[in-house]
């Protein structure tokens, strides 16, 4: 899942991105709001958290913009104004969930995962397909209850195959909400990957999960998901 | 202890009761001499009536020695009235009343004259007369000389004027009665813009600065003066407190923003195990973020000093005072290490002895933001031009730079707290946006001023005029 950070301030930002990728979140930081307004415009963005007080454009009008050009990315404002009606206005101007400064990187982080959760169209923690279970806050996956040992790429590629159960999702999708900016990417790596998911998935007695479409990408089978 | 209220309601209406009340005894006074004496003619003219008719009562006695006798029948006495009359031979032809009074009375020249019998006072009047007895006889007649007096009791004429007296105090008292509560009913209806104003006014909090001075209070000519003065009062105080939320908003901004760095980071650092390193790494860390916290709260504070007033400097009541060509040098080799890392040359024109009444500490404060200032904003291998000087009463610091210079559209705002333009004076750039404030209020605080502007060459040149400091033998003392 990728992430977008539009945060002036420096340090603050860095922590955030740092503690977004511990929990295994492609993260872009942008510094200001016209900045942080183009990213989002992109469209990649599972979630965006987004600081209302930023130079040049505010985080209001960043909102605005995206709202208006259809841009649906769950939105969590950070702010350090008391004001419930500011919150009230930002609420109904499309955005998702806030929280004040100083806040708890812990429930940062929580309340982004749950936004993502529910940008996907799940309210629970807990993802099922098929005999799957992938636990989102501990970042374990099970397959009939047995535990498989992933490696975080790995994990991060099951978790947006299980949002997206039985849709076509290509490489270049993967590519642009696993990796962030900061990463070098190459559509083979999402290939090994990929194999070596199949091959941890692959237990034995059991079908395979993900199937592979030519030139069009993936594909995760095996009945609904609960 | 309560102070006492006064009402002015109550002050007119006492005000113009006395008044009308001085005029009603001045009034009464007046008439009481006026009926006095219109009493007193008309009685001594009825006197004198009742005399000439005694006088007219004495007639021929018929007798052998031709004598002459009183007569009253047909005459009309007042049954209070004294008289004697007398012949030129002493003879009492008639008399009634206390002859002590009379004969003595009798003797008086002929006129009015007042004498007093026991408790009761008289008016008298005394008539000399000649009868004539047998006028058709060729002798023609013989004379006798009549003297009469003849007197009234006087009370009677006090009874009318007091009658007159009080008849004008009744009416004062009734008039006085109705003016005053005519006059309170007319001073509160006309007193109402006051009350209107007042309850406009009271209308006024901290959530509602609506003041609109009601339209009967501005067409009050002695109230037009008060509702002006109350508008722009509000209009100051509302501006001044606005600023003041906004500081206090902007500040507690600020301060989220930085314990919310400090908290990040210490919990970024224990979200999971780390090793030696990566703690020792994220301690440092946490302790620069700390250590800008504190920066922060330093400068809020020096803010909030400098932004009161300056008699509570000291509290022997002396004025501080130092050397601004102290303050200069030390601020220069404070920057002297920023100024080598950008290469930029420190051109210092001149720096004339020059005393001011500042706080060594604030006079520092106020030189070296100024020069960070201006290194921050300069180019590097650029340059600097630093000049103290003494103009008249006051000394003049300009600092020029050949940086980026200011945008028109910051100008208006460079002074407000926490204000940073664009994005390069973000907080990025470690500015808390509070150092051109702390410049202004510590310029402020002694009279001085501050300004900021774009210099033709390009770049930026800050002008510091302060009044220098006015102990001529103290200057001396600090200039050398």
């Amino acid at each position: 899942m990728r992430v977008l950070l539009v945060e002036d301030e420096q340090r603050l930002a860095e922590n955030i991105v740092a503690a977004l990728r511990e929990v295994g979140l492609a993260v872009d930081h942008a510094a200001d709001g016209e900045t942080g307004s183009h990213m989002a415009e992109q469209g990649v963005y599972d979630a965006i958290v987004l600081d209302l007080m930023l130079p040049g454009k505010s985080g209001q009008s960043v909102l605005h913009d995206m709202r208006h050009r259809a841009i649906h990315s769950p939105v969590l404002i950070l702010t350090a104004q008391e004001g419930k009606e500011s919150i009230v206005e930002l609420l109904n101007a499309g955005a998702d969930d806030y929280l004040s400064k100083p806040f708890d990187l812990g429930e940062l982080l929580a309340r982004v995962k749950a936004l993502i959760r529910r940008g996907k169209g799940t309210s629970t923690s807990l993802l099922r397909m098929a005999d799957v279970e992938l636990d989102t806050v501990h970042q374990t996956v099970l397959r009939r209850g047995e535990t498989i040992d992933l490696s975080p790429t790995e994990y991060r590629i099951l978790e947006y195959l299980i949002h997206r159960p039985r849709a076509i999702v290509s490489k270049q999708e993967l590519l642009e909400h696993l990796y962030d900016f900061a990463w070098e990417h190459h559509s083979n790596v999402i290939e090994a990957h990929i194999s070596n998911l199949r091959r941890k998935l692959n237990l034995a007695g059991t079908e395979p999960l993900i199937e592979t479409l030519r030139h069009r990408g993936y594909r995760l089978t095996g009945g609904a998901p609960a | 202890m309560t102070t006492p209220s006064v009402s002015i309601t109550r002050r007119l209406v006492v005000s113009v009761l006395l008044l009308e009340l001085l005029a009603a005894v001045a009034l009464i006074v007046a008439i009481t001499v006026h009926e006095r004496h219109v009493q007193l003619k008309a009685f001594d003219a009825s006197l004198a009536g009742d005399a000439e008719s005694l006088m007219g009562a004495v007639q021929d006695a018929e007798d052998q020695g031709d004598n002459v006798m009183l007569d009253l029948r047909g005459v009309q006495l007042n049954k209070h009235a004294v008289y004697r009359v007398e012949d030129e031979r002493g003879q009492v032809l008639g008399s009634s009343g206390d002859p002590a009074l009379l004969s003595r009375a009798i003797l008086n020249p002929p006129g009015f004259f007042e004498a007093k019998a026991g408790q009761i006072g008289y008016r008298l009047f005394v008539l000399h007369g000649v009868r004539t007895i047998d006028p058709g006889k060729p002798t023609g007649g013989i004379s006798h000389k009549i003297r009469i007096v003849y007197g009234l009791p006087v009370g009677h004429v006090w009874h009318e004027v007091i009658e007159a007296i009080r008849f004008f105090a009744i009416a004062t008292a009734i008039l006085l009665g109705v003016t005053a509560i005519l006059m309170v009913v007319l001073v509160r209806r006309h007193l109402a813009p006051v009350h209107e104003l007042a309850y406009e006014a009271d209308r006024i909090s901290s959530r509602n600065w609506q003041f609109d001075a009601p339209l009967s209070a501005k067409k009050t000519v002695e109230l037009r003066p008060l509702a002006r003065a109350l508008e722009a009062a509000l209009l100051r105080v509302h501006l001044s407190f606005e600023q003041q939320k906004r500081f206090t908003s902007d500040a507690a901004h600020e301060l989220k923003t930085d314990v919310a760095i400090v908290k990040s980071s210490l919990q970024l650092l224990s979200m999971r195990r780390r090793t030696a390193d990566e703690y020792s790494a994220g301690l440092a860390q946490s302790l620069d973020d700390f250590t800008r916290l504190e920066r922060t709260v330093e400068k809020l504070l020096t803010l909030a000093r400098l932004e009161q007033p300056a008699e509570s400097d000291k509290g022997d009541g002396t004025q501080p005072s130092c050397s601004l060509r102290n303050a200069v040098e030390e601020a220069l080799h404070q920057s002297r290490p920023l100024a080598e890392l950008k290469r930029i040359e420190v051109d210092v024109e001149a720096l004339d002895a020059a005393a001011i009444a500042l706080d060594g500490r604030d006079a520092l404060l106020l030189c070296s933001n100024i020069l960070v200032n201006a290194l921050q904003h300069s180019y590097e291998r650029g340059k600097i031009c630093v000049k103290l000087a003494r103009r008249g009463t006051d000394v003049v610091l300009t600092i020029q730079d050949w940086g980026e210079g200011i945008s028109e559209e910051d100008r208006p705002y460079l002074f407000d707290p926490f204000y940073r333009g664009d994005i390069s004076r973000s907080r990025k750039s470690g500015s808390t946006g509070l150092g051109l404030s702390i410049c202004k209020a510590i310029c402020l605080r002694i009279g001085g001023s501050i300004e900021i502007a774009n210099h033709p060459a390009g770049g930026t040149l800050v002008t510091v005029v302060l009044p220098a400091y006015k102990r001529i033998s103290t200057t001396r003392e600090l200039s050398a």
